[in-house]
């Protein structure tokens, strides 16, 4: 690595030292001044210079204010703001009076009043009165752009970045300004709404209050809510959120940028879906089974009191179905109370779960400056961690390439890499940057991956990496947790006395059903009617991300803390799970802290719960010995195509209690590769029908290039009971 | 007066958008000529020939094309802006009408000279005759095989002024928004599709296979010595003999206005001349024996800007005028950047209060302001182009505006020559367009 060389630049006669190029914007915040900006956001792409309000006067250039945010440190430059130059602060107070002629006196009215750039740099910077003294341009307001996110033509101050976000960070290209001039105005695509995965940034980015979400409309003002620092808890990447909450209610979720994780942005999924708090079918009090009058509330106590006589009827045939949302203390302490206090050591993740893949570990953002990258599996990576989604795209226009492949046969794909002849593994062999990402289900949990990486030599790159995405948020951290609470191991129960439910990710996973079928009883924590009350005989509330304390360990290994921004309005699960290990003799502490220390002592090296930190560090690699690829699973035989499922970002338990988000759901389509739909006679569009013996869903067509030959990829909703081989034809 | 014809030279004599006559004139003996030199060869002529761009900044084409990196790893791109659209500016239409032939030999040489393979020409999407004849002799020049394996594509506009701006006119030929883009960098090291990028006016192309026959030291002593060369001026307004002349740089405008285009119609009083195009400050009458030339011009408080002279005589009123003006400028700001945007709508609500006599005399001075106040503030020159020009009619004719202000009307009582003469606001018939109350 070259060092950069260091400038020197005087900003308002204080000097700094800056490496050379660094943004003027920058270079003055490092000399504590702060340059107002509006449209300057880095992380959309290169300055644009639209708003004018970074003005500054620098010597030897022309004489007239400059750009800031367009500028970068040179040896020897000198440079006013507002501070020390009156042209400066002219300027500024120029822009500001330009902004304010056409916008509207809504700031009583205006959810962003109290916490709008606009606002604060008007104070500062602007002028006291107005001139104006005519009318104002008006505009339809607001317009909602989507179910999420409304408009407000006329607040906005036409800065841009919303478009640049989509343009150049998302890539929908959904929304994008219109007219010219004054008539000048941002609109999405055709008057279609925003159904982007990431629109809802835009509302964080906009400076002004015109684009907010519309669930955040008169909710509350800023001076009335707090703000909690958590983690997202849906979805393995584990974006960095700010949770406002008011009066105990959470409000809206905001990104709270983690460089190395989210790069400052979260998905609409993370950001609109705490709705399920609220949502009408919520448990909140434990539900038990009674003769002839089927499940009735019952009291915490009578509810303990009954968990605890079925765990002991079961008499250690137990088998626990976990769901990958737990907290790692959460699991930890359930698997504390089920493997050393009942002996039942079987447990069911939704996926496997490998740590093969910590032997390549590697920060999510240095896929961004990655050279070649490597896709397998099935799903498409923006459904299941969308954020990596985000940063592929920036390595692409970074000048990476991507390549997606083995869709419907990822093994296979990684053997064909890592053989010795193979044109792109060659090119991954001799990169130095190369990335490998596992995107769906059947990778054995990264093992297959891993282990191809091993044979490209990713080993001795340090700038290689692997990934395996995961369907289940904390699917890794519980997976550690739970092998860490014991080192005993015992049959799997058959038949099976009790099976316990935890979570309503694992309540609606259909081999946890056909497990409770063969169960003598079943106990089962969720959140919502909905998951399991109709088959379960003693239900306990569950709680939601938000509402917990803990940590949690996202895809990348990277250890992260959790923290309640809300109370749930029911004990939290470690709470009970604490009271009913007593009951076995075993103690669980109900306060995530302690657990955490308990667990962190064996396998966190003794990591203080405190020093999770706000910005999580990552892990070094961990390298795992000889990687072996697992024998891939056998792939169905038979005419026509296989099906390939996967769970769309917009679903599940959360989701489907977000009126708001429904129009994100998944379109009721077949997703083909262009050879079959040639071979088909079927083009995009088309309605179809897909059968498999004996069942047949008319679905639209989709042809995507992403997939090879072979291959029927459907979102799991629409593929409902369709078995693993289907021909598709014309309706 | 001698009309010294360089760039036209010919033209009037034979039909030269036919290769076969431009060949009898010597067409594109300069460009196999200037294939045998080094690049470096030609460039050296540019500088000595002083020439500078014709499209209305006057910058040196030698050291604009001095700093296209030598070696780069992307394709280099030469772009010739044919986009004409400053008001009172037609002489590059003529030019392509005429010459379309020393257009391309030019811009071949030019991309000789700059080792580019690849040239666009950006015609201004109105010009569709221009674009006919441009595209004939492309053909014919493609059949001749004088490309020499160059590819030259004519890309037409879709009617914005500020595509005519060079970096706005580099995002609409990407099939972008027509916005212009922040500089640094530049388009000599990030143009085009992110390579570099030399943007030349049709006028500067077309005068370079000259330069190249003359020598650039030759070309030198036309003209003055801050203005070599001619220019095709285009003469407009209240004058008898309005059209393009080829004329040395340094004429007069008197020489112009009167010795060759006939001086002021019906008996009038010359009252004003906008020497430049509508982008440059107003001269009043006395000024009328500044030469056009850079230096003289600027001197005079003006600019020679794109070669357009227009002539006011006593009968325009200039309020609206500047009315006129500023609602060209509302309505082609692109709206990326405040002060232009938001001020150039205020410039035309102040100016049509005047106009109407409903307006305070302080209002003068905001309007002076609010153009004070988008000079110097903008990403691209045209906010400049709107305030500049307005705050001159303000300054040399207050006592005309002070006069409507005074008398609660137009003095001129509807009998100015340019009454009702004002764009139409909304020209986006069809397209989702919002009011906009002026
Ligand atoms: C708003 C605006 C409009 C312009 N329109 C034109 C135009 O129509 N034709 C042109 O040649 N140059 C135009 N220019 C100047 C170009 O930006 C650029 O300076 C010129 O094309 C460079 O060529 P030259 O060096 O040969 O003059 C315009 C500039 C601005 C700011
Ligand atoms: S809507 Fe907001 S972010 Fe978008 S251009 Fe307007 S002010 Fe900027
Ligand atoms: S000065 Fe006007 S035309 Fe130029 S960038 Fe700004 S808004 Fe667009
Ligand atoms: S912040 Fe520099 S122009 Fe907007």
């Amino acid at each position: 690595m070259s060092v950069p060389e260091l400038v020197t630049v005087s900003v308002d006669g204080r000097e700094v030292q800056v490496p050379k190029g660094t943004g003027l914007v920058e270079t003055a915040l490092a000399a504590g001044i702060e340059i107002p900006v509006f449209c300057y956001e880095p992380r959309l792409g290169p300055a644009i210079g639209a708003c004018r309000m970074c003005l500054v006067e620098v010597e030897g250039m022309p004489p007239k204010p400059q750009a800031a945010c367009t500028l970068t440190a040179q040896d020897g430059m000198v440079v006013k703001t507002a501070l020390t130059s009156q042209l400066a602060r002219n300027a500024q107070n120029a822009t500001l009076e330009f902004i304010l002629v056409n916008h509207p006196l809504d700031c009583p009215v205006c959810d962003k009043g109290g916490e709008c750039p606009l606002q604060d740099l008007t104070f500062r910077f602007g002028p006291g009165r107005t001139r104006m003294t005519f009318p104002k341009r008006t505009f339809d307001k607001p317009i909602p752009i989507s179910p999420t996110i409304s408009l407000d033509r006329e607040r906005c101050i036409l800065c841009y970045r919303c478009t640049r976000f989509s343009e150049s960070v998302a890539e929908d290209g959904e929304l994008v300004a219109v007219n010219r001039g004054a008539q000048s105005m941002i609109a999405t695509f055709e008057d279609e709404p925003y159904r982007g995965r990431f629109s809802g940034n835009v509302t964080e980015l906009c400076p002004v209050g015109a684009l907010l979400p519309t669930t955040y409309r008169f909710e509350a003002r800023p001076w009335e809510i707090q703000t909690v620092p958590t983690v997202c808890g849906l979805c393995p990447v584990g974006c960095n959120v700010n949770v406002t909450t008011r009066e105990g209610k959470v409000k809206r979720v905001l990104s709270r940028n983690h460089p190395d994780v989210d790069g400052g942005w979260i998905c609409d999924k993370g950001r609109f879906a705490f709705g399920h708090l609220g949502a009408r079918d919520r448990i909140v009090d434990p539900l038990r089974r009674q003769r002839r009058r089927g499940l009735q509330p019952a009291g915490w106590d009578e509810a303990v009191d009954e968990a605890e006589r079925l765990l002991r009827a079961a008499q250690g045939r137990i088998v626990t179905a976990l769901s990958g949302s737990e907290t790692v203390e959460q699991a930890y302490g359930l698997a504390k109370l089920m493997r050393t206090g009942l002996g039942a050591h079987t447990a069911v993740l939704p996926e496997e779960i490998s740590d093969a893949v910590d032997g390549f570990r590697l920060p999510l953002s240095a896929i961004a400056g990655a050279e070649l990258i490597v896709v397998v599996g099935d799903d498409p990576v923006e459904e299941r961690a969308p954020i990596v989604d985000l940063w592929l795209r920036a390595a692409r226009r970074n000048g990476a390439e991507v390549v997606t492949t083995g869709v419907g046969g990822g093994a296979k794909a990684c053997r064909q890499l890592a053989g010795e002849d193979d044109e792109l593994g060659r090119r991954l062999r001799e990169s130095d940057r190369p990335v490998l990402i596992w995107s769906g289900s059947g990778g054995a949990g990264g093992a297959h991956v891993a282990a191809c990486a091993e044979r490209l030599g990713f080993g001795s790159k340090p700038d290689s990496g692997v990934f395996y995405l995961p369907l289940t948020p904390n699917g890794r951290g519980v997976v550690e947790a739970w092998s860490a609470a014991s080192d005993d191991e015992g049959p799997d129960p058959d038949p099976i006395g009790l099976l316990f439910v935890s979570g309503d990710e694992a309540a609606s996973d259909p081999s946890v059903r056909s497990l409770a079928e063969r169960a003598d009883a079943v106990i089962a924590t969720t959140m919502f009617q909905g998951s399991a009350v109709g088959w379960a005989d003693l239900v306990l509330p569950g709680t939601s991300y938000l509402e917990r304390d803990g940590t949690f360990v996202n895809l990348e290994g990277r250890l992260q803390r959790l923290r309640r921004a809300v109370v749930p309005p029911t004990p939290d699960e470690l709470a009970w799970i604490s009271q009913l290990a007593g009951r076995f003799g075993v103690e669980v502490s109900p306060y995530p802290s302690v657990v955490f220390g308990e667990l962190s002592e064996r396998i966190f090296g003794g990591l203080p719960y405190g020093e999770v930190g706000e910005r999580a560090a990552l892990r070094g690699r961990e390298p795992t010995g000889e990687l072996r690829a697992p024998a891939p699973a056998a792939t169905p035989k038979g005419r026509g195509l296989r099906l390939v499922r996967y769970r769309p970002l917009f679903s599940g338990a959360a989701v489907e209690r977000v009126p708001e988000l429904a129009f994100q759901r998944p379109a009721a389509e077949v997703q083909l590769s262009p050879q079959d739909a040639r071979r088909l006679r079927i083009k995009a569009g088309d309605e179809v029908d897909v059968r498999s013996n004996g069942t047949s869903r008319r679905l639209r067509a989709r042809i995507d290039k992403g997939l090879v030959a072979g291959v029927a990829r459907i979102a799991d909703e629409h593929a409902e009971e369709l078995q693993a081989t289907v021909e598709v034809a014309r309706a | 007066m001698p009309i010294s014809e360089i760039l036209l030279a010919g033209a009037s004599e034979r039909d030269l958008t036919k290769l076969e006559e431009y060949h009898m004139v010597g067409g594109y003996a300069q460009l196999a000529r200037a294939r045998e030199l080094e690049p470096a060869a030609i460039l050296a002529e540019l500088d000595a020939s002083n020439l500078r761009g014709r499209g209305g900044a006057f910058f040196a084409t030698g050291k604009k094309a001095g700093f296209m990196p030598r070696d780069s790893p992307r394709p280099k791109y030469l772009t010739v802006n044919a986009d004409e659209s400053e008001p009172g500016t037609f002489k590059d239409r003529e030019i392509m009408l005429r010459v379309p032939h020393r257009v391309i030999e030019g811009s071949l040489i030019t991309a000789h000279a700059i080792e580019a393979r690849h040239v666009f020409i950006y015609i201004r999407g109105e010009y569709l005759t221009e674009f006919e004849v441009l595209r004939a002799a492309l053909d014919e020049a493609r059949e001749a095989e004088l490309l020499g394996g160059v590819t030259l594509v004519l890309h037409r506009g879709a009617g914005a002024y500020i595509c005519g701006e060079e970096t706005g006119l580099l995002e609409s030929l990407e099939g972008k928004r027509g916005q212009p883009r922040a500089k640094p960098p530049y388009p000599a090291i990030t143009g085009l599709y992110g390579a570099p990028t030399l943007i030349n006016n049709v006028e500067t192309m077309a005068t370079v296979p000259k330069i190249m026959e003359l020598g650039g030291e030759e070309y030198a002593k036309l003209g003055t010595p801050d203005s070599t060369g001619t220019r095709v001026f285009s003469l407009s307004g209240n004058v008898v003999r309005g059209g393009n002349y080829e004329l040395p740089n340094g004429t007069t405008l008197r020489e112009l206005i009167y010795d060759i285009g006939g001086g002021v119609p019906d008996g009038r009083e010359l009252k004003a001349i906008i020497p430049g195009g509508s982008s440059v400050q107003i001269l009043t009458a006395d000024q009328v024996d500044t030469p056009l030339s850079y230096d003289a011009m600027r001197e005079a408080g003006s600019s020679v800007g794109s070669g357009a002279i227009i002539v006011i005589d006593d009968r325009a009123c200039i309020v609206q005028l500047g009315l006129r003006v500023a609602q060209f400028y509302m309505h082609e700001s692109c709206g990326k950047c405040t002060p232009c945007r938001e001020g150039t709508r205020w410039m035309v609500q102040l100016l049509n209060r005047i106009e109407d006599g409903d307006a305070e005399e302080d209002e003068l001075d905001l309007l002076l302001d609010v153009c004070d106040r988008i000079l110097g503030h903008c990403l691209c020159p045209l906010g400049d182009a709107a305030a500049m020009p307005i705050a001159s009619y303000v300054d040399k004719f207050r006592d005309e505006f002070r006069e409507h202000v005074r008398a609660g009307r137009c003095p001129y009582g509807g009998e100015s020559s340019l009454e009702r003469v004002f764009a139409p606001v909304d020209q986006h018939r069809g397209h989702p367009t919002v009011e906009v109350a002026t």
